[in-house]
């Protein structure tokens, strides 16, 4: 790899950055640390890096101001670094266009696995992809088939969006908002019983035992996360 | 209004309607109407009920006098006897009804005889009728019976045709309300028969007075009154079934009566008039008392009259209302078109001899501008002669009668002096100077005893013959004559502008007081101070006792109490329930329980009933006056509001502690998920790293991890050995030992530690040579210099360094741990020792365990010593935390061991 992938690293503790830095380098990532809001906000202009990590508690500022702050003028992913029983900051955090989080504390596997499928998402915007396959299930969104093991699925239209807005965003998380946004439009982003009503509809027709989902996966109070397509394993 | 009632009339009227609704849900009353005793109510009342259980219906005998006669005890066999309450009665044991016994049995049907009978003492209403109100609004139906001549409107008729006066009576409005009316109807002949066979029951005492009641023509009259009563009834009946159904009904046009209260004796009369005219003509009416403005109802009995006859009126069912004005006709009139009144009742007392000089009296005057309104005039057969002589009554107290015959003297005295001296053609002046003065200084009373004394003193002393009585010239008597008109005149009038001037004083007073008791409520903030007020200002006002019981419903407690009597007894206990549970009055002189000592009233504001206030009249036999009355009403009126302002503020602060435990909570929530996660955070990467990708790392690498996980643990050990130590300390169970201390190895030891756990970290010590010991616990002591350097540690950038001093200052040993560091806001120096406080709020750096203080601060105070933190020291930076801890006497503490 020639140009390395920069990855940076925003986070106050410095016990934090002091594992981070060398396995990052061990993956053959380029890290760059920071440990204040401004600083961050400075290196993502001028190093352009390819991947934010953004720890949410930071001396200087809120961390969800860096992501408003960043998503007016970039579009880098940006991965989120939060407490788990932070339900509200997470969904703030991805509603304001953070792209997905983990939740403190984490294996390092774990963060690596989300920075892999964000890099994928980017290098696949560039050349579109028509068709998905995951588990036995084959999404063509020029034909608009869904066929599970070959055979054809019957799905409403609705059903029919949202399970492409997952299949595109597969191994990364998506808001209850954000999907009801994206299918029903802006006024009906509070109705997250609906959805939930609805995504258990979806499960029935494309999920092999719907009692344990594979496919659509519930992030706690968050919202849904479409299984990551296969890890090339870097 | 007859307009009105017409289009009403094309739809249910909803009033109607609501009205039959609201009967649904109550119990039924049947009243067994009859004509005189004997015709035979109970006995009807008795098979009815018999059919009615024979029927199957639930029904209960709450009471029936059966007089011991075969035949009506007959017929109570076979219903279900309601057992009696033995009451204790002047030695007498005597059987009442027992209400709650009934409430008990919850019967569909209950038989309550004798609606006018008077209950026992001690009971809880007073009469009878009462009780029976509480079995209906408890669902059950009643039927019960009584005698025509115990209706309220009916017993001044009753008495002037039969000569017996009737005490037991009963409201119209109560056998108006009754949903049946029975008449219970024989023909006079055929009771007599009855009486005479001796089928009629009356006891001993009574037979004489029942010779003269039991007359053909008596038993025809009340006959007459009984079927024309129900009559009435049965067209009123009419009506509210042609309204109920929405009939274009035949009913008259609504008539309106206005009945005027005066303060003479005959009000009672004209009310009854009214009363008996408005049930006549099925109308509504109004009892409306009026006063002048100008002329302030001072005498106590007038008063009393007024208040007894609205009473009265309201018991007939009377609207009341109180007017005031200048020109009564005036106002009578006008309020009477307001009301479309169509008929007037007043009365008219053989006119004041001095109305009559002045004109008109007022039923004239109404009666000559009262055009389209009919107006009876009620007359009384005897002429008003109190309230002729009413400017006499007021009491003269001893000095307001002494004064006239001084006053007097002293007027004899100049007049002698001065007819030395002048000629005088009119001494009368002199006189006249000492009745006024009389007048205005001690009342109407006081002048005109004057201008008696007067009229005798300037007879005796100065006409001609003087020293006697007599008169030579007739000129001279009749000039005599008119000094004692003018005197008595001008006194009066003057006198009159006294005790008003008096009256309005006491009004400011009252008004006054009543402003000041509000002032006082509304600087208390806490509900024991307000109750105390309220007390305080309410017994005061009563002259007697008071006392508030808060709480809700059955749940009562105890306020404020003045005289602080914490024993209530149990009527006043069933008193102050009743009047919580109600809202209405209860306890002395009202309606329910009125042999309780206090009268309690409900303390109602906008949220509901905050409990009742109690009083206790200094004077328990009379009623309050009217004046008082107000008075208090307006005091309980306030002292709800201030209460209930109480109840809120306590709310107020209670929901504002819950938000600040709420906050302390939440800070301590994210204290420890920020202090216990972000170690884990580091060893669960720094290990998953090594697993994961270890082999691709530089040997440093791996070593800097396996330095990052010791670190780490060791940092999260000793927050958790922070949190238990302060959870031991909260639960009382770190034992301080109470050793001589060597501080200075407390400190070394502290200082080295802190070196080997923060290595970049320059420590400065300083330790002053020749240290007295201290008492104290050696390992506690080390642990808290360590804390307050691990402090330092985590606040201060990196390579600052921090200074250790120890030294005697003032017989105290003092240690100070300084940094370099951002410094603490003045703010919050004190704070910074509280739980889980930590200067920099939220989840950003820099990360305390926001305890370590805290338990310094729990240690040091074990160790009778102080902690406290200064800051900033230069130039706005640098924090210094001192602790003081007191030298030990080596040498008693040697002699002691």
């Amino acid at each position: 790899m020639s140009t390395a992938t920069t990855v940076l690293v925003v986070d106050d503790e410095p016990q934090i950055q002091r594992f981070l830095k060398p396995s990052l380098e061990a993956a053959g990532y380029k890290p760059v640390m920071a440990a204040t809001g401004a600083e961050a906000l400075r290196l993502i202009a001028t190093r352009a890096p390819d991947v934010v990590v953004l720890d949410l508690g930071l001396p200087d500022m809120d961390g969800k101001e860096i992501i408003s702050g960043v998503r007016e003028w970039s579009q880098v992913p940006i991965i989120v670094l939060s407490a788990r029983d932070r339900e509200g900051e997470k969904i703030a955090a991805l509603d304001l266009g953070a792209d997905d989080y983990v939740s403190k504390p984490f294996g390092i596997g774990e963060l690596m696995a989300r920075i892999r499928t964000l890099l994928r998402h980017r290098s696949r915007e560039e050349g579109e992809t028509t068709v998905f396959e995951s588990g036995g299930l084959v999404i063509d969104t020029l034909a608009h088939t869904v066929t599970r093991n070959g055979e054809g699925l019957r799905l409403t239209p609705k059903e029919y969006d949202v399970l492409q807005l997952l299949v595109r965003n597969a191994g990364r998380v998506l808001t209850h908002r954000q999907i009801l946004q994206a299918v029903w439009g802006p006024a009906n982003v509070e109705d997250t019983q609906y959805l939930r009503v609805f995504v258990g509809r979806l499960r029935q027709k494309i999920e092999a035992d719907p009692g344990a989902p594979q496919l659509i996966v519930t992030e706690p109070g968050v919202g849904y996360r479409f299984k990551a397509m296969q890890d090339d394993g870097r | 209004m007859a307009q009105a009632d017409s289009k009403r009339g094309e739809r249910p009227d909803p009033d109607a309607l609501l009205a039959l609704v609201h009967s649904e849900t109550r119990g039924k009353l049947k009243v067994f109407l009859g004509a005189a005793p004997g015709v035979g109510k109970t006995y009807a009342m008795l098979s009815g009920a018999k059919q009615a259980a024979r029927e199957g219906a639930d029904v209960v005998v709450g009471v029936v006098e059966t007089h011991g006669r075969a035949e009506t005890a007959a017929l109570i066999q076979g219903i279900e006897m309601l057992p009696q309450r033995n009451v204790e009665y002047r030695g007498r044991l005597i059987q009442e009804f027992d209400i709650d016994a009934a409430l008990k049995r919850r019967p569909k049907l209950i038989i309550v005889d004798e609606l006018a009978h008077t209950n026992a003492p001690e009971s809880r209403h007073p009469k009878r009728y009462q009780d029976i109100e509480e079995l209906i609004a408890a669902g059950i139906d009643v039927w019960t019976a009584m005698n025509i001549q115990h209706l309220e409107s009916l017993s001044d008729v009753v008495s002037t045709i039969t000569g017996v006066s009737v005490r037991e009576t009963v409201p119209d409005t109560v056998v108006d309300k009754a949903d049946e009316v029975v008449v219970v109807d024989i023909t006079p002949a055929e009771l007599l028969q009855r009486l005479r066979d001796g089928k009629v029951y009356l006891p001993e005492n009574a037979r004489r007075a029942a010779d003269n009641f039991f007359k053909p023509g008596n038993l025809t009259a009340l006959r007459e009154l009984a079927l024309r009563r129900t009559a009435d009834r049965v067209d009123d009946q009419m009506v509210v079934y042609l309204r109920q159904n929405a009939i274009e009904g035949p009913w008259p046009a609504a008539e309106r009566i206005l009945v005027c209260v005066g303060n003479d004796p005959l009000s009672e009369t004209v009310v009854r008039a009214g009363g008996r005219l408005a049930s006549g003509l099925n109308a509504s009416w109004i009892a409306v008392h009026l006063s002048r403005f100008d002329f302030e109802e001072t005498s106590h009995r007038a008063l009393r009259r007024i208040d007894e006859a609205m009473r009265l009126a309201e018991r007939l069912g009377a609207e009341l209302a109180r007017l005031s004005g200048r020109h009564l006709p005036d106002e009578i009139l006008r309020f009477a078109r307001r009301e479309n009144v169509t008929q007037i009742v007043i009365g008219r007392s053989a006119a004041h001899w001095f109305a009559r000089l002045r004109g008109r009296s007022l039923p004239e005057e109404i009666v000559r501008r009262a055009s389209g309104i009919a107006v009876h005039i009620v007359t009384s057969d005897e002429p008003a002669k109190k309230r002729r002589f009413s400017f006499l009554r007021p009491r003269l107290s001893a000095l307001a009668g002494a004064v006239p015959f001084l006053s007097v003297a002293v007027a004899v005295a100049v007049g002698m002096i001065a007819s030395h001296f002048l000629v005088l053609p009119n001494l009368s002046m002199i006189f006249l100077t000492a009745v006024l003065f009389c007048a205005v200084g001690y009342g109407a009373g006081s002048a005109i005893l004057a201008a008696v004394l007067s009229f005798f003193a300037y007879n005796f002393f100065f006409i001609e013959p003087i020293y006697t009585f007599t008169i030579a010239e007739p000129h001279e008597l009749f000039a005599l004559l008119i000094f004692l008109l003018v005197a008595v005149l001008t006194g009066g009038l003057a006198g009159r502008v006294r005790e008003q001037s008096d009256s309005a004083a006491r009004r400011v007073v009252a008004t006054q007081s009543l402003y000041d008791f509000s002032r006082k409520l509304s600087a208390i903030a806490k509900l024991d101070d307000v109750l105390w007020v309220v007390v305080s200002h309410v017994a005061k006002s009563v002259n007697g006792g008071a006392l508030v019981l808060l709480g809700h419903k059955e749940e009562l407690d105890l306020g404020a109490a003045l005289p602080p009597e914490d024993t209530l007894g149990p009527s006043e206990w069933a008193a102050a329930r009743w009047s919580a549970t109600r809202g209405e009055f209860a306890g002395w002189r009202t309606a329910t329980l009125p042999n309780a000592q206090f009268q309690f009233r409900p303390l109602r504001t906008s949220r509901g009933i905050l409990g009742v206030i109690g009083v206790k009249p200094g004077n328990a036999k009379e009623d309050l006056s009217a004046e008082d009355d107000r008075a208090l009403a307006a005091l309980i009126d306030q002292a709800a509001v201030a209460i209930e302002r109480t109840q809120l503020v306590d709310e107020a602060a209670k929901a504002e502690t819950a938000i600040e435990s709420e906050r302390l909570r939440g800070a301590l929530l994210s204290s420890l998920s920020h202090d216990l996660r972000t170690p884990l955070s580091a060893i669960m990467g720094a290990v998953t790293s090594l697993r994961q990708l270890g082999d691709k790392m530089p040997a440093s690498s791996r070593h800097d991890l396996l330095a990052t996980i010791e670190e780490e643990t060791a940092r999260l050990s000793r927050f958790v050995s922070n949190l238990l130590d302060m959870t031991r300390l909260e639960a009382g169970a770190v034992n301080v030992k109470r050793d001589l201390v060597d501080a200075g190895d407390a400190v070394r030891n502290a200082v080295a530690h802190a070196r080997s756990s923060f290595p970049t970290r320059p420590i400065d010590v300083a330790i002053a040579p020749d240290l007295p010991l201290v008492r104290g616990d050696a390992t506690l002591l080390e642990q808290v210099v360590f804390n307050l350097l691990d402090n330092a540690d985590k606040y201060v950038p990196l390579g600052s360094p921090t200074s250790v001093s120890l030294r005697t200052e003032g017989g105290k040993l003092m240690i100070a741990v300084t940094d370099h560091g951002p410094g603490i806001p003045k703010t919050e120096l004190e704070r910074v020792f509280e739980k889980f406080h930590r200067v920099a709020a939220g989840d950003g750096r820099p990360a305390g365990t926001g305890l370590g203080l805290s338990i310094c601060r729990g240690l040091i105070g074990a160790m009778d010593g102080t902690i406290r933190a200064e800051s900033p020291l230069v130039e706005g930076t640098g924090t210094r935390i001192v602790i003081e801890l007191p030298v030990a006497d080596a040498r008693q503490d040697r002699l002691a061991s």
